[in-house]
């Protein structure tokens, strides 16, 4: 090494003693945010205004600062949140809401039923922009008719027609929870300020493109009891949880193995191997509502015929393929619904025959003579192409010859908005009801080109599961929805996404849940 | 000299309009809408509908681009779809993210290249000459975000000397914004110095062999009179002009870098507007990009002469 003879100090000690001072200025910075979690987001997000511009990252950090009436239980049902309880009347046309006692808005304001109705009606005026607006108004299923506060701790809703999904509407994640913020939340000019909700956290402070920081809310009043999905108890431990943002998964990675990071929420299938060597990071994961799975257009004058379609299920060897892209953590699939679901019962579960000799005579039947049938898929998420490459390869030993087209995520959307696709490798995004994880497959793709089963009988057969409440009756159509499903099988299922969270061993508390969403509440650095 | 800058300042806005066509027309081309994306499958076709309608995304094109021409004009550039912030506010922060690592590394490696790439003509063809060629073309097939991530597993995992991801502003802090940038610095400062060192080494040799030189060495200068007073002015000059085009091409954004390192930078504001579909960050960026390129070279062009005094500003 080169010396710098009149200082007597040699290059490399030069150089050490450089990046050693930056350390120690990283060092002091880490010290000053203790206290702070630090829990990775791939993305800014999208805004604070419950519902109206959103998706996950927005939802996962909303859900730390605002609460809905009711809220998603971690088995999918719909449980009270702010409601103390929910009483529906005997024609389930009208909801009366009992407010809990005691709960404060982030201002220190008490909740009380003036407030949920102002939220309420700015929610249904159309210059809001709540994206779930047409759900409850009539366009949907159902229609509010009234919202009256009799008491200051009731609130009533009367809707038109009863419905079974009124509260699932209502928690619906990309409907923000339906969250009941302080209209202080709102400016004088009527436009979004900032969140002053009743969560266990508080915004603090919100860099764009860097983090966005939560602060614990002292005065917060939790259910009480154990923590259950989006309801139950919560306790904000850490007083400050930062949601970093980290878009590279290579440097979401070093940032958990340097301790930069302490919870990296979806680790990706690529790195659960590498990851879950380390002994300073633990593992948690779960099944979630998300569902993976090929669709087919059957308006494809190749695929319009259903022996094709089956065929190519009858290649696939599902367990084999499951095993290896979602790391053993799940199991395959044979239904819309989801495992956890509690409406996936015995005829759900019934697994699809893997069967190549079969597939052979099928195709044989349909006078299939190797033309080739175009599978689109997208890098974005590593899963789809895998599973694409998969398909594909087992397809060809029953001499399916299926060309994988790789889009951009975006055009993948657009394809499949569009129902211009002969075949794609797609991912649904997590329903928390039965009959829904049916209807954003069905539907008549003269008006509805997004949906892969044009079936009027199963459209029917859902709009009875949406209206129904009991579950006897809801469990015996989603039988009858699955067998017609699988007899025409417009898509086949593979596997619902495991949720793979890593984290750092000093953090506690931590759980996966099927909406695989991070909460932090009930979470603490040991 | 003043006549020659206001033309040339003029010259940007026919190449302003046209980028501004062209980037409008393409954005568009590209399948896909920031509504489609907003709410991915989970929105029904109506939802979107009313969606689009608001963001004005339901007009005739040539209408939505009058609108955003003649809003740009007045220096409002619309707001982003995915979060409402106004553009040239959110532009002009990220730009002075990427302006600090660049304008920094770009230095450190011009400072590196040249000297280097100066030794290495001097001593062309020997074991030094060649040292240094194997290394910046071992340099140069290098990527970046690999470079990158060898840096942050290095010096953030391994030794933990240096923090792995986030971002402080040197206005903020300028001690903690210097651990931060570190990185992110040498990444671009070791990538570009292999450019620059090939560049400066190419003009010094053809300098070298010039007839003053060896009349300079004739008179008995020594080396390092003949290196500095008569070899490295003359060489420098088309090492400017590469430097100019590294600084125009780099504040346009080092997108790669940004995302490795996390930095919330004009690059990865392009990059994320650009899957994100995000119609008016993307042709504020590009805009603004193609805007840098011309100022920086007409930078460029304005100080040359003081490197060359034989090439006039006009």
């Amino acid at each position: 090494m080169e010396a710098f003879p009149e200082k007597g100090i040699s290059m490399s000690r030069f150089l050490k003693a450089l990046v050693l001072s930056a350390g120690v200025l990283f060092l002091s910075d880490a010290a000053s945010a203790q206290g702070a979690l630090r829990v990775m987001l791939n993305a800014d997000i999208r805004g604070t205004d419950p519902g109206v511009n959103t998706d996950l990252n927005t939802s996962t950090v909303a859900l730390h600062v605002m609460e809905g009436l009711v809220a998603y239980r971690e088995d999918g049902s719909v449980g009270p949140m702010l409601a103390e309880k929910v009483d529906l009347s005997a024609d389930g046309l009208t909801y009366t809401f009992t407010l809990r006692d005691g709960v404060a808005f982030h201002n220190g304001a008490k909740l009380d039923s003036a407030i949920v109705t102002a939220a309420w009606k700015r929610y249904m005026d159309p210059a809001t922009q709540w994206r779930c607006v047409n759900e409850f108004d009539g366009r949907g299923v159902s229609k509010i008719v009234e919202i009256a506060a009799p008491d200051p701790r009731t609130v009533v809703f009367r809707i038109e027609k009863a419905s079974a999904m009124f509260l699932g509407q209502m928690a619906r994640l990309e409907c923000g929870s339906s969250a009941i913020y302080h209209m202080d939340s709102v400016g004088a000019d009527g436009k979004w300020a900032s969140p002053i909700g009743t969560g266990p956290y508080k915004l603090g402070d919100w860099r764009r493109g860097q983090y966005i920081e939560l602060e614990r809310f002292a005065g917060y009043a939790s259910r009480g009891g154990a923590r259950d999905g989006l309801t139950g108890g919560k306790m904000a431990y850490a007083d400050k949880v930062r949601f970093v943002i980290i878009p590279d998964g290579a440097a979401a990675k070093a940032a958990l193995f340097s301790g930069s990071l302490d919870i990296r929420p979806d680790l990706s299938a690529a790195d659960f191997d590498e990851t879950r060597q380390r002994s300073d990071v633990k593992i948690e994961s779960g099944p979630t509502l998300e569902l993976n799975g090929v669709l087919f257009q059957t308006t494809d004058p190749l695929l319009s015929d259903v022996r094709i379609r089956r065929a190519i299920s009858l290649t696939i060897d599902r367990e084999a393929l499951v095993e290896t892209l979602a790391n053993g953590l799940v199991k395959s699939v044979s239904s819309p619904i989801p495992l956890s679901s509690p409406y996936s019962g015995k005829v759900q579960q019934e697994p699809l025959a893997f069967n190549i000799a079969e597939a052979k005579k099928l195709l044989a039947e349909a006078g299939y003579k190797g033309q080739p049938i175009k599978m689109l898929t997208t890098k974005r998420y590593n899963a789809l192409y895998n599973g694409a490459v998969f398909i594909q390869s087992m397809a060809k030993a029953a001499g399916i010859n299926i060309e994988i087209e790789v889009l951009e995520w975006a055009t993948l959307l657009d394809q499949y908005l569009k129902g211009t696709y002969q075949s794609m490798f797609f991912s649904y995004a997590a329903r928390l009801d039965a009959a829904l994880s049916f209807q954003m497959l069905t539907g008549p793709k003269a008006s509805q080109p997004n949906k892969v089963w044009d079936n009027p009988e199963a459209v029917a057969l859902i709009n009875q599961a949406l209206v129904a409440s009991d579950p006897k009756i809801r469990q015996a159509l989603f039988d009858d929805l699955h067998k017609r499903f699988i007899a025409d099988l417009p898509m086949i299922p593979l596997w619902n996404t495991p949720d793979i969270a890593a984290f750092r061993s000093n953090v506690i508390g931590y759980k996966s849940w099927p909406a695989a969403m991070p909460r932090i509440w009930g979470v603490k650095l040991n | 000299m003043y006549g020659y800058v206001a033309r040339r300042l003029a010259m940007t806005l026919p190449t302003l309009l046209l980028v501004s066509v062209a980037v409008f027309g393409l954005v568009r081309l590209i399948p896909g809408d920031p509504v489609q994306l907003m709410f991915g499958d989970l929105g029904t076709l109506e939802q979107m509908a009313v969606a689009r309608a608001a963001l004005g995304l339901d007009e005739g094109l040539p209408t939505q681009f009058w609108r955003w021409l003649s809003s740009a004009a007045t220096g409002d550039f619309g707001a982003s779809i995915t979060n409402g912030e106004a553009v040239l506010p959110l532009i002009w922060s990220r730009f002075q993210v990427s302006a600090s690592v660049v304008l920094v590394a770009v230095t450190i490696a011009s400072a590196i290249g040249v000297a280097v790439g100066t030794i290495a003509a001097w001593r062309q063809n020997s074991g030094v000459d060649l040292t240094i060629v194997a290394l910046t073309t071992l340099i140069l097939s290098i990527p970046t975000f690999w470079l990158g991530l060898m840096l942050l597993l290095l010096f953030g995992v391994k030794l933990g000397w240096l923090p792995v991801i986030g971002y402080v502003s040197v206005a903020e802090d300028p001690l903690q914004a210097v651990a931060f940038l570190v990185l992110p610095i040498a990444t671009l400062a070791l990538h570009e110095s292999g450019v620059i060192t090939r560049m400066a080494r190419a003009s010094a040799i053809d300098v070298l062999r010039l007839e003053y030189i060896a009349h300079a060495r004739a008179k008995g200068l020594s080396e390092a009179r003949v290196l500095i007073r008569h070899v490295l002015p003359n060489a420098f000059a088309p090492t400017w002009t590469l430097v100019g085009l590294i600084m125009g091409n780099l504040l346009g954004g080092i997108a790669v870098t940004e995302t490795v390192f996390s930095l919330p930078g004009l690059g990865r504001l392009m990059v994320d507007a650009v899957f994100g579909r995000d119609y008016p960050v993307v042709q504020g960026c590009l805009l603004f990009t193609a805007f840098l390129y011309v100022i920086v070279n007409l930078m460029i062009d304005l100080l040359y002469p003081l490197f060359d005094p034989r090439v006039g500003a006009e």
